[in-house]
């Protein structure tokens, strides 16, 4: 029987798991642990809604209202001096609950502290741009646009980065598999010779074991090269290669193993 | 100042070589590997390492061209991926004959490592390829001794006769 | 068989070249052999001067977020190389780092010194390597051969110690796999006693060469503000007056013990970049030494040990997997299996050469990655050049593009 693989969530899965195994988790503390950062909730709460919050690996998570983040980010850059986005992104979680978790990752250099500001937006919700706040946003959201399909309401260029303007998919959905759809298969060919071309030139070769012997029209083994398309038996004799022909070069002195000299050591 | 003395006494007294009109056009053809840099990823660094100070590769004739109209040697030195796709085969395609392709690397090869949506599983699935050298990243040595033996499989061409244009299909 | 005509259509065919206000559209890429990698800008030029770009990337976009979701922990490692392949051990690092404190693992201290080692060797051969590129594109052919012949003998060192000249994979989550070899430290206080020379052999041929000069002064110049709302790290942005080094604020492995300085400069050009880049290579040898010092100190005291012990993560050393059934076993899971990390989510920021290379790492309790995220500091300087090539010349955009020092392995990912 052929093993049910769902088709929301194509990412490797670990084939085996213990039925009474329960993963640990990394440890949160509360966020009044740290001065800093309760001071830097303490400004935010005071004037957006926050969900959650705690502080994990030495960093603040908070979790936030989707359409606040404009409002939040501008609190954090221009009142509590995080003044650089590090990085943005999403995480998928259709398959769970059809939403998906947005991450802004912001960096205080005065106070040497690292935020990661967080909410979740439904499927086929646009986020707000903060493309005003930090030009970083700019490719970011692109970025996120181009992977997960999700639109940044605002942005002046809102368009893939990555993949090809002409790509279909997102390819770090969990929907999408690793070694490309039907369309990515064909991307390159259809493209270049069309589609009529696809049965001379053939599928793609996906799998990595393939190796096969008995082929001399495109590889040869080494030492043991036939002319092209040679059946191959496994008796061939052993030929091998030199640099050089036998008779010699014309106009180039011949190279010799003797003559030449071994350059041990390597500081000389 | 050094001084140049040619001994006509030997080798038949003058400084005249005489050969076939083959073995010139192959010498020429085969020592004169100018080669476009097309330097993708990884591989690329090895390659300009194998262009550099230490392992010289003007010693062979190979000298990295800027443009492909100069070029007759493509070695494609790195991952290939779908959207650089159509400007590979721009490239060669402007290249003028007789021209030769080294795909250098595992990525260049089969696609590698990167067994993914993004990059082209070969690079002969674009255009036709003279010889592949394996390895991730491949040594300069490797692609030293590979455009040694392109240099051997251009010896063994008839210069006389029009070469056939490589294509793919 | 038949040939036929490729369908490839002039790639010009959505711009506008009969323009109404006298704007030159010029396509720059994506090979081009002064743009570092596969680098395309669309320039709007009026006469000389550009006043649109547009850069485009994703040239080598190779799916390694998507890669390292269906890979299990340890065997991502090998393709965090191919990153910023001019200093892979620095993103062996990075991740080796975010996975260890999603675990809350601690290395051995000799691991650590061997790892700062590696660091710092990777960090002398991507500036090496910057300024080969950089002066080779600006026309200093000289320097590209010395600088290259110089990073041949850091890579000697690493070859020895890992078997690989570019891509490393030397580092392990956990530890370092192996000790260094008994000429490293030799063939390393060789290299660092010449270094001063060599560098000093670098200015002389820079530092007052008109042209060079020329081409790096005054031209390419990031203001603060321009800088950090680009998210602009490293020495892009310790050159526009901001002195952030994460080695520095945030110390990770033994960087609180070593003494250096952090080299910035409030110009924001290109010279200054340059500048910044060699005081760096300065600052590393500095490090160097003191690294083969706390070795030499740990090779004293006994401390042997490389690998983190943490059974349910990290196997055993080959003498007790090869002797012991209970290690073996651990580690025929790890290996076939993978460790689970815990849940949760780290996001883990280290200085390499090109600036601040971070590694966000969902983890689900699987041995897969939920989601990992790569912060690659190139991906920003690169997208910098849209703020800053506008006003500028067309011979700049070769000198400011050397100077961002971006590599398209990381840009792309």
């Amino acid at each position: 029987m052929r093993a049910y693989k769902p088709k929301d969530d194509l990412q490797a899965k670990a084939y085996y798991t213990d039925r009474y195994y329960v993963a640990p988790q990394v440890p949160k503390s509360a966020v009044e642990d740290d001065e800093i950062f309760a001071a830097d909730l303490e400004a935010i709460k005071a004037k957006f809604e926050v969900k959650e919050a705690y502080i994990q690996v030495e960093q603040m998570v908070i979790y936030i209202n989707a359409h606040d983040i404009y409002g939040v980010l501008e609190l954090m850059r221009d009142e509590l001096e995080y003044t650089q986005l590090s990085e943005m992104s999403a995480i998928d979680w259709l398959a769970k609950d059809d939403t998906f978790e947005i991450f802004y990752q912001m960096l205080s250099m005065t106070k040497r502290k690292r935020i990661r500001v967080k909410y979740f937006i439904k499927n086929g919700q646009a986020v707000d741009s903060v493309e005003k706040l930090f030009r970083s946003a700019d490719w970011s959201e692109r970025e996120m646009f181009d992977m997960f399909g999700i639109e940044a309401n605002g942005h002046p260029f809102m368009k893939r980065i990555l993949m090809p303007y002409d790509w279909q998919g997102y390819p770090l959905r969990k929907s999408y598999p690793l070694q490309g759809d039907e369309f990515a298969a064909w991307y390159e060919v259809d493209k270049i010779y069309g589609k009529e071309a696809r049965d001379i030139i053939g599928p793609e070769i996906r799998d990595t074991a393939t190796v096969d012997r008995y082929d001399s029209e495109r590889f040869a083994r080494l030492g043991f090269e036939v002319p092209k398309g040679t059946k191959i038996t496994g008796n061939e004799e052993r030929n091998p290669q030199e640099y050089q022909e036998e008779g010699g070069v014309f106009l180039i002195k011949k190279y010799t193993k003797e003559s030449s000299k071994v350059i041990d050591d390597p500081q000389r | 100042m050094a001084q140049h003395k040619v001994n006509y006494t030997q080798d038949g007294g003058l400084p005249v070589a005489l050969t076939s009109i083959d073995k010139v056009v192959n010498w020429g053809r085969s020592n004169s590997l100018w080669a476009l840099t097309y330097g993708l990823a990884c591989c690329g660094i090895e390659m300009m390492a194998a262009g550099a100070s230490r392992y010289d590769f003007d010693r062979y004739g190979t000298i990295f061209r800027a443009s492909p109209r100069q070029s007759d040697l493509m070695i494609v030195a790195g991952t290939l991926t779908k959207k650089h796709a159509e400007f590979i085969k721009r490239l060669y395609d402007q290249m003028t004959e007789p021209r030769w392709v080294i795909s250098m690397g595992s990525c260049a090869n089969t696609g590698g490592m990167f067994n993914t949506y993004a990059t082209v599983q070969g690079v002969d699935r674009i255009i036709p390829v003279d010889l592949y050298l394996p390895g991730c990243a491949p040594r300069p040595e490797t692609l030293q001794y590979g455009v040694m033996l392109l240099q051997k499989k251009i010896r063994a061409n008839k210069a006389g006769n029009a070469q056939k244009p490589k294509r793919l299909m | 068989m038949a040939q036929v005509q490729n369908r490839l259509r002039p790639f010009f065919e959505n711009i506008t070249f009969d323009r109404d206000d006298n704007e030159l559209v010029l396509n720059f890429g994506p090979q081009h052999p002064s743009a570092h990698g596969q680098l395309r800008l669309m320039l709007h030029l009026q006469q000389e001067q550009i006043v649109k770009a547009h850069p485009d990337v994703g040239y080598l976009h190779r799916g390694m977020e998507k890669m390292a979701e269906n890979m299990i922990y340890n065997e991502f490692m090998p393709t965090t190389d191919r990153m910023d392949y001019i200093a892979s051990s620095s993103n062996n690092y990075g991740f080796a780092l975010a996975v260890e404190k999603l675990i809350g693992l601690e290395v051995p201290r000799r691991a650590k010194v061997i790892r700062m080692l590696l660091l710092e060797i990777n960090r002398l051969m991507s500036h090496l390597f910057w300024l080969a590129t950089t002066a080779l594109d600006i026309g200093a052919m000289t320097v590209f051969l010395f600088a290259f012949r110089e990073r041949e003998y850091l890579m000697d060192i690493i070859e020895g110690y890992c078997g690989a000249r570019l891509t490393h994979a030397a580092i392990r989550i956990g530890g370092v796999p192996l000790d260094i070899q008994d000429s490293f430290l030799h063939q390393l206080r060789v290299f660092l006693n010449k270094l001063p020379q060599n560098i000093k052999d670098y200015e002389d041929l820079l530092d007052s060469n008109r042209i060079w000069l020329m081409r790096m002064e005054e031209v390419g110049v990031i203001p603060t503000e321009m800088a950090l709302s680009w998210g602009c790290t490293g020495p892009m942005l310790r050159a526009s007056g901001v002195a952030w080094d994460i080695r520095k604020e945030e110390p990770y492995e033994l960087y609180d013990e070593v003494e250096f300085n952090v080299p910035y400069s409030d110009k924001g050009d290109n010279f200054a970049r340059y500048r910044i880049y060699m005081e760096e290579m300065r600052e590393s040898a500095k490090i160097l030494y003191q690294c083969i010092d706390m070795y030499d100190e740990c090779v004293k005291n006994g401390e042997t040990e490389l690998m983190a012990h943490a059974p349910k993560y990290i196997s055993a050393p080959k003498l007790d997997i090869m002797t012991q059934n209970y290690s073996l076993m651990q580690h025929f899971v790890l290996v076939t299996q993978g460790m689970r990390p815990p849940v949760g989510e780290v996001y883990v920021a280290t200085e390499s050469p090109k600036g601040e290379l971070g590694y966000y790492i969902n983890s689900q309790g699987g041995p897969y990655p939920y989601r990992l995220k790569l912060r690659a500091p190139s991906f920003w300087h690169t997208g910098i050049l849209t703020d800053l090539l506008p006003g500028h010349y067309i011979p700049d955009v070769v000198s400011i593009i050397g100077t961002t020092n971006i590599v398209f392995g990381e840009v792309d990912r």
